[in-house]
């Protein structure tokens, strides 16, 4: 199904909503067709593929908001959904923040954005990569015992229609490998993990991913355990990327700032972070995995300076139409999420497109640079313990190192870290100049000067 | 439609050459309800329909999943999956096997007493508005403040080429209340009656009138205003007093994941990870004191992971996971009991939606009762601190080292409630910590439901249950943060 038949189904779904009374009424149809191949203990275990579609109605009637989401793109079944979400918007008490659904603004597709080879892959394509990682991974070493991981490729697309005017589309293709690999010597085993997000297929070199994550699991068995405690720490482009995308989620949603629960309404135009720091929220550079030209309600996405050389201000929040409208004239700046992303509570403005700038360093050069430090892979389970503090606790995993005179001098058991960010990100020694896609997030490593590690595991 | 459907798909799967198939058809209402600041925030219902056609071929797997219902596309999308398992069968080291059959013909359905979708919207608004406006009665402090209900019910139709014909209908709903206090950039949180918008469990409405949401809001906006002023859990090493709120959080994470058989075995080791709890320890590892009995039970009434069967037509049961402090038993598919030479799955195959492959999921997960009464535990402690209602969780990728935050303490002092602590964490290993239990309650004992536990790749959410009271650990590392 095409971008304009998906826009078809939205323009008509319009106007039978104010065919039925609606006052305003938005409509996003989607289309997800994706497919993903798992492996785990050195086979395919998982193999999937799936169409999933629908339509996500707003309907407005005297500032009572209806709204419904249906897996359906059938034409009959839309007219019904619509009576539905008309159905809550006659019930409902009036909403007195809602101002308005968007104005049509203009917007323009972005190039590169869809690759037909990605959306088309098969089963026997993903098959033939997995058999790839497997032979590359166990080639390495004897010690390597089994290889888990999972390589996906397909297509996303939306378009959306409001009474008001708005018809605009996207249409992304996405292609991930992901390899973690378990070495064995001795009874003592080593993890290792890469992984590669494009939207290109052909840009995913899986043949290194393996030869990454094999290396890490190799030279990470027997692992010696040292005490918690604060540690100069080079993060890897996937373990900053989890900094930085925590902080997107927890700081710059409008929803969050303007319920007092944001760490940036308490450091607006303070030297928050270091200097080195500048994060911004761009859907159009070609760093950003999700190239999505517009938002879930179809307004142009803005790019937006979340930090900037530390700083953060007012003009770093995301938002909506709705969260816009509770404030004198601010505007959406294109973050209501687009339908193709699904949440368990209500929707609110966040960033997806977050770069963080690269500096000048290589990974090397951060850890020659270390006396006795810590290296980090990646990290696991990270949670907020305090949103408005940007407390952050998680652990290591796939590869923690000690770092001894400028060297990794030996693998260490996997350690818990519990800081705020506004500390561990306030000095920044060294950033890197290769920055990595993480999902939402484009990273390049960094050296911290400390980070507070809490706890210890036992492997 | 289901059924000519199903025999479309399983008819071509079996054309195709495969040895196994079965296909899930399904529709999901979710009603979704939110109130915040004394207006509408979230008055939303997602409906989702499709099917899932998962097959053995060549001794591999293939699925595929579609929302197109139609008997062409099912057609198709059993088509797919073959293919699927021929590229999968081209990297496989063994057959996949599977223990024996206990589908049969059957239907199940969550008995309610008042249909949570036949209750009109404007009555739960009308409650929800009502808490929600007494909690920010409470205090000019308190900044946001939200109520919460939600509905859910899926009816799925599974059909098997082992002659399984199940039909299901599961109905669930709930809710909570969370009032928020700011001062000064400080923010402490108050929810009822468990954080993540409350409490959920399969029942009618019923169950949501039972958690009188109005008669607890004034103790949630003034427990928020009071942690404010409170002061902080200090860094300690003492008795932790967890009350059921929290406990189920700490069994979700400690044990039902780790007993989770699939990744025992390694086969989520890309994403959540592996368990410490291996196959070699069955059996043999001391996982607790021999207060902790652990079993995992789709039968429980009022469950959030209660149902009839299984994804895979496994009819539900009990299974023993901790006996006496033992490590006894995992939660298993067909496929992973087989694995284990083990006769029957414990019945735990789960899917998030018609169009998502089964994995194996917790069902309800419950400590069962000791002999304590709460208030007898708390009067038994010298020293100590009581943690209530989880705010922040993180478990290593072995589940052995936890972390968890939860939104208030109390200070235990010759075994009365003391003062309130704000910022309250505790820590541990795993077996240790399970090790150190010495008392777990019976008057307390209630499910929980948590309804977004997150699995997979791609990442599935389900709805669990957790039953178990109060429970008290001793020499536990509280108070982490500075």
């Amino acid at each position: 199904m095409s971008t304009k038949q998906l826009l078809e189904i939205s323009e008509k779904a319009v106007k039978v909503a104010l065919k039925k009374g609606a006052g305003q009424a938005q409509v996003a149809s989607f289309l997800l067709d994706t497919a993903l191949t798992r492996f785990a203990n050195s086979q395919i275990h998982q193999n999937v593929a799936s169409k999933t579609g629908g339509v996500a109605i707003r309907v407005i009637t005297k500032k009572k908001i209806g709204a419904l989401r249906a897996n359906t793109l059938d034409e009959g079944k839309i007219g019904d959904a619509v009576e539905k979400a008309l159905s809550i918007a006659r019930v409902v008490p009036p909403n007195k923040d809602f101002r308005s659904l968007p104005s049509p603004q203009k917007w323009t597709p972005i190039k590169g954005a869809f690759d037909s080879e990605t959306a088309a892959c098969t089963a026997e394509f993903r098959a033939d990569r997995v058999k790839d990682i497997v032979q590359k991974a166990h080639s390495k070493s004897r010690h390597v015992k089994s290889v888990a991981g999972s390589f996906s490729t397909g297509s996303s697309s939306f378009a959306i229609s409001n009474s008001l005017g708005v018809s605009a589309y996207a249409q992304i293709s996405l292609a991930s490998v992901n390899v973690t690999v378990i070495s064995e010597v001795t009874g003592s085993q080593g993890f290792g993990s890469d992984e590669q997000h494009s939207r290109f297929v052909k840009e995913l070199d899986h043949i290194h991913v393996a030869d990454e994550a094999a290396e890490k699991s190799i030279r990470s068995v027997k692992p010696i355990k040292i005490q918690p405690g604060e540690y100069e720490t080079v993060l890897s482009p996937r373990a900053s990327g989890t900094f930085v995308s925590f902080l997107g989620y927890m700081g710059f949603s409008a929803t969050t700032y303007q319920d007092g629960q944001s760490f940036v309404k308490y450091h607006l135009g303070e030297q928050a972070f270091d200097e080195k720091l500048t994060v911004k929220d761009d859907s159009r550079d070609h760093l950003t995995l999700y190239t999505v030209p517009v938002d879930g309600e179809g307004v142009p996405k803005k790019p937006l300076q979340l930090i900037d050389q530390g700083v953060v201000s007012e003009e770093s929040i995301c938002y909506d139409s709705f969260t816009a409208g509770k404030e004198k004239g601010r505007k959406s700046t294109g973050h209501s999420p687009p339908p193709i992303v699904m949440f368990f509570g209500p929707m609110r403005p966040f960033p997806i497109n977050m770069i963080a700038s690269s500096g000048d360093a290589s990974t090397e050069e951060m850890i020659k640079d270390t006396k006795r430090g810590i290296f980090v892979t990646r990290f696991h389970y990270t949670n907020p313990v305090d949103p408005t503090k940007a407390i952050l606790t998680g652990l290591t995993r796939d590869g923690t190192f000690l770092v001894e005179n400028g060297e990794l001098s030996q693998p260490v058991m996997n350690l818990r870290y519990t800081d705020s960010m506004l500390t561990a990100l306030k000095n920044i020694d060294m950033i890197g100049k290769e920055p990595r896609r993480t999902g939402d997030t484009t990273t390049p490593a960094m050296k911290l000067r400390r980070l507070r590690f809490t706890g210890i595991t036992e492997y | 439609m289901s059924l000519e459907l199903g025999k479309a798909v399983l008819e071509t799967a079996q054309k195709k050459g495969a040895s196994y198939a079965d296909v899930r058809i399904g529709e999901v209402f979710d009603e979704h309800v939110t109130v915040k600041k004394g207006l509408p925030d979230d008055i939303s219902l997602r409906e989702t329909n499709g099917f899932g056609v998962r097959v053995i071929v060549e001794g591999a797997w293939g699925f595929a999943g579609s929302v197109f219902l139609t008997k062409g596309e099912a057609v198709q999308t059993a088509q797919a999956a073959i293919g699927i398992a021929k590229a999968s069968s081209r990297i496989k080291k063994k057959h996949v096997t599977l223990a024996p059959s206990e589908s049969r013909k059957g239907k199940y359905s969550t008995k309610t007493k008042k249909d949570p979708f036949k209750v009109p919207l404007d009555e739960k608004i009308d409650v929800l508005l009502h808490a929600e406006r007494t909690i920010a009665g409470q205090s000019d402090l308190i900044k946001s403040s939200s109520a919460f209900f939600r509905a859910f019910r899926e009816n799925k139709f599974f059909m098997s080429t082992e002659g399984a014909e199940i039909s299901q209908q599961i109905t669930w709903c709930g809710g909570g209340l969370e009032g928020v206090a700011v001062r000064n950039g400080e923010v402490q949180r108050r929810s009822f009656p468990a954080s993540f918008r409350g409490n959920f469990s399969t029942s009618g409405f019923e169950f949501f009138e039972s958690l009188a949401l109005s008669d607890y809001a004034k103790r949630v906006g003034q427990e928020a205003v009071q942690l404010l002023d409170a002061e902080k859990c200090a860094p300690a090493e003492t008795d932790l007093i967890l009350t059921g709120d929290q406990l189920a959080l700490q069994i979700h994470e400690s044990c039902g994941h780790p007993t989770e058989l699939d990744r025992a075995l390694g086969m989520e080791a890309d994403y959540a990870g592996t368990s410490f709890l291996v196959p070699d320890k069955l059996g043999k590892l001391k996982y607790g004191s021999k207060n902790v009995n652990i079993v995992a039970d789709a039968t429980v009434p009022g469950g959030l992971g209660t149902f009839g069967f299984d994804d895979e037509g496994t009819p539900a049961k009990r299974t023993d996971l901790i006996k006496n402090g033992l490590f006894v038993g995992y939660q298993t598919s067909r496929e992973t009991a087989a694995e284990l030479r083990q006769k029957r799955s414990s019945g735990g195959m789960r899917a998030q939606s018609p169009m998502a492959l089964p994995l194996i999921r917790m069902t309800n997960i419950n400590l069962l009762p000791g002999n304590w009464k709460s208030d007898e535990i708390v009067e038994d402690t010298k020293n100590g601190v009581l943690m209530m209602v989880n705010k922040s969780w993180s478990i290593d990728d072995r589940r052995l080292n936890f972390q968890f935050g939860t939104e208030i303490a109390w200070e235990i002092k010759n075994g009365s409630r003391e003062r309130i602590l704000k910022n309250p964490t505790y820590t541990g290993i795993t077996p240790v910590f399970w090790g150190s239990c010495d008392a777990v309650s019976k008057d307390d004992w209630r499910m929980w439901g948590t309804p977004n536990c997150g699995k997979g790749v791609p990442g599935q959410t389900i709805y669990v249950g957790h039953g178990c009271g109060t429970a008290r650990f001793r020499k536990t590392r509280v108070g982490v943060l500075r």
